[in-house]
């Protein structure tokens, strides 16, 4: 049994607006093992990327974490000063950033710009160290040592997500997070830089959390999951127990609602209503006014939210436990 | 890039040759007859008279006229100047230029940095209480009606307080017996600016290709340091020993016109940096940096104040373009005989030729000023490098 590399546990997160708290992330636990693959899920605005943030310690200037930990490896990021924190972005903890159209300084080589992360964190390389190591993650990610001296704008969207990756990988990072890396990409290209990431990530037995909204990568990217919703977690466990028994109504509407290339054809379900605002928090079930078949329980304010082990490893949130 | 170079070359050619006859029909537009300023020059001997009247074609038709002065303007003949007879309008630049030169690349040298790194800290500062402070402050020096302005702190630092010198760019009588003219001793500061600027630009360019951040900042850092030896040395040796005091002399003139012209050049600067900057931190590539771990610093200047520089850059070299034609305010404020003086006098008297070449001035200064901002341009942003295609 490998070791839990990153404990998220019972993270709350809120942002300060004029309007009020929005309640971000509430309640999040969980934790990815060493060299597992774990996936998040959830509709847009459920709060997937705020955790990412979060992870890093990155969230905006009105963020506030009110309670809750981060262990990376044992050591607790929460708290931490920023000097500390930036010897540990990067170097234990790195990211792909939704979107590597914007995640290249245009005016910088996208040579210099890995360069300059692994210069952070070993100052005493050479400089011919530092090609070696640019041209070896090029080589694992498939793409030419000439690309070292281009300008970001001169690659194409593929070539940008891909050094985006090589990138990530620069300092050798304990673990990896993607942050819905394929959204900018046509389809094509996504499976190509998916297999980039599992092959990767296979190779160099890396942990990798996995965010997207996409419900079918997910599936095949990753070991374990949980599903997000409202900024709690309301479903996790292994993928594959999620997929054949999953517990919580909206699971079982974010799997109806994507085609099935094989089995019988089915008419795809689509999922009625707004997801909640976030401000000021919620009561009760966040799920309960969307919900298909809701309980009077359900709509209760004091129902007890916290999550329930089901099966060995698999954990759904009391309500819909209760409800299905 | 050198083939873009060449047909930019050619069109400012043509575009010149257009602002130069238009600036001659215009000067003939002038009511009276500028000429006879000359006729009353008591310098002036009957036969060279005469002489001038028919080398430029004083008194051929208009378009006869234009065409002369065409041809001998590219010959590199400019005629004489009415005023001044024996001296040519070349000599008289040749002797305002330095002076305007020295302050002015000063003012701008001092306001651009200024300017750029208070708008850089004002944008990463963004809602502190002293960002909201110099902002204000900046917005109100910008828009300051400047020779109130300058009256003002005339007024304040040359007479109130007696701290600075009111008038002049000199102490007439300490050159009394100086055994040369003050020109040389502006050529030999603006030659000193020069190289100082020069080392340190170099010293920059070497040390970029260095992996070590530490050693990167440690070299640049005794480059400074060899400087400051350096000018000690120079200064304190041989020829420049027995010209310091008259340097020193300049420069005292110099302090309340630079730091006057400062005060309303530099806030330009600064909110353009803050404004762009400020768009800049919202990109993701900043937050990619933070994500690898550089320090905050380092994201300031690499990231997002090396990305806005464009459009600051631009304004700047507009800036420049217009040194000569905006040294005239500033120059009759603070009595400073340079060029804007001299523009302003040859059009206020009607001395036409050098009137004329110094609008040319003028005129080949805006045009280079433009090339060299187009070629700035490439370098500071890759994205609008020039292909040389074929």
């Amino acid at each position: 049994m490998s070791k839990d590399i990153l404990i998220v546990d019972n993270l709350n997160m809120h942002y300060e607006t004029l309007e009020g708290k929005v309640m971000a992330v509430n309640n999040v636990t969980f934790s990815v093992k060493e060299g597992e693959s774990f996936g998040l899920v959830g509709e847009s605005g459920c709060g997937k990327s705020s955790v990412a943030a979060t992870l890093l310690q990155l969230q905006s200037d009105n963020a506030v974490i009110s309670s809750g930990s981060i262990k990376l490896d044992n050591q607790e990021l929460v708290g931490m000063t920023e000097s500390d924190l930036r010897k540990v972005r990067w170097n234990d903890i790195s990211i792909v950033f939704q979107g590597a159209m914007n995640a290249w300084n245009p005016v910088i080589k996208i040579g210099e710009q890995i360069r300059e992360a692994i210069r952070e964190h070993h100052p005493n390389n050479t400089k011919k160290e530092n090609t070696d190591k640019i041209s070896e993650l090029f080589k694992i990610v498939g793409l030419d040592d000439s690309i070292m001296d281009r300008f970001p704008h001169e690659l194409s969207g593929g070539m940008k997500q891909r050094a985006v990756i090589a990138l990530a990988l620069s300092c050798d990072p304990k673990i990896v997070i993607a942050d819905e890396p394929t959204t900018a990409l046509d389809v094509v290209i996504q499976d190509q830089i998916l297999k980039e990431i599992k092959k990767v990530q296979e190779l160099l037995g890396l942990s990798l959390i996995y965010i997207s909204h996409d419900i079918a990568v997910i599936a095949e990217m990753t070991d374990n999951m949980a599903v997000m919703y409202a900024g709690s977690i309301v479903e996790k466990g292994p993928t594959a127990s999620i997929f054949s028994n999953p517990k919580h109504a909206y699971t079982r509407l974010l799997l109806e609602s994507t085609p099935s290339v094989v089995g019988e054809k089915k008419k795809l379900r689509a999922l009625d209503g707004e997801p909640p605002s976030l401000i000021n928090g919620l009561e009760g079930c966040a799920f309960s006014p969307r919900c298909p078949e809701p309980s009077d329980d359900c709509k209760s304010k004091k129902l007890d939210m916290s999550l329930i082990e089901i099966e060995n490893g698999h954990w759904a949130d009391q309500c819909c436990v209760n409800c299905g | 890039m050198v083939e873009y170079i060449v047909r930019r070359t050619l069109q400012m050619i043509v575009v010149f040759f257009i602002f130069l006859v238009s600036s001659y029909l215009l000067f003939n537009a002038i009511p009276g007859n500028a000429f006879s300023n000359l006729l009353l020059n008591p310098n002036l001997p009957p036969d060279a008279y005469q002489k001038v009247l028919e080398t430029y074609g004083l008194d051929k038709p208009l378009f006869e006229r234009v065409q002369l002065y065409v041809v001998n303007f590219f010959k590199g003949d400019f005629g004489y100047s009415y005023k001044y007879f024996p001296k040519t309008p070349i000599e008289l630049i040749a002797e305002r230029l330095p002076r305007t030169l020295m302050l002015f690349s000063v003012v701008n040298i001092v306001a651009f940095y200024t300017g750029f790194f208070i708008g850089k800290v004002l944008a990463w500062r963004r809602g502190s209480k002293s960002e909201t402070w110099i902002t204000i402050t900046s917005v109100f020096s910008y828009t300051v009606f400047y020779p109130w302005f300058a009256l003002m702190m005339l007024w304040f630092f040359g007479y109130k307080m007696g701290w600075f010198p009111i008038g002049k760019f000199l102490y007439p009588e300490k050159w009394y017996d100086a055994p040369f003219d003050s020109d040389v001793i502006f050529a030999m500061m603006i030659k000193f600016v020069l190289v100082v600027s020069l080392i340190q630009f170099a010293a920059y360019t070497v040390t970029r290709g260095i992996e070590s951040l530490s050693s990167r900042r440690n070299i640049r850092f005794l480059s400074l340091i060899a400087i400051f030896i350096g000018s000690y040395f120079y200064w304190n040796t041989g020829e420049a020993l027995s010209r310091k005091p008259y340097a020193a002399d300049i420069a005292y003139h110099m302090i309340l016109p630079v730091l006057v012209v400062t005060i309303v050049a530099f806030a330009g600067t600064a909110l353009l940096t803050r404004t762009t900057m400020m768009e800049v931190l919202k990109e993701d590539y900043i937050l990619t940096a933070r994500a690898k771990g550089i320090s905050q610093k380092r994201i300031r200047d690499r990231h997002a104040a090396r990305t806005a520089l464009l459009p600051v850059v631009t304004s700047f070299i507009f800036t420049i373009v217009t040194i000569i034609d905006g040294s005239v305010l500033t120059e009759q404020i603070f009595s400073w005989p340079g060029m804007g003086q001299l523009l302003l006098q040859a059009v206020l008297e009607e001395d036409i030729p050098v009137a004329m070449a110094s609008f040319s001035f003028v005129g080949v200064f805006a045009l280079l000023a433009h090339l060299i901002a187009d070629i700035s341009y490439s370098y500071l942003d890759p994205r609008i490098r020039v292909k040389s295609q074929g």
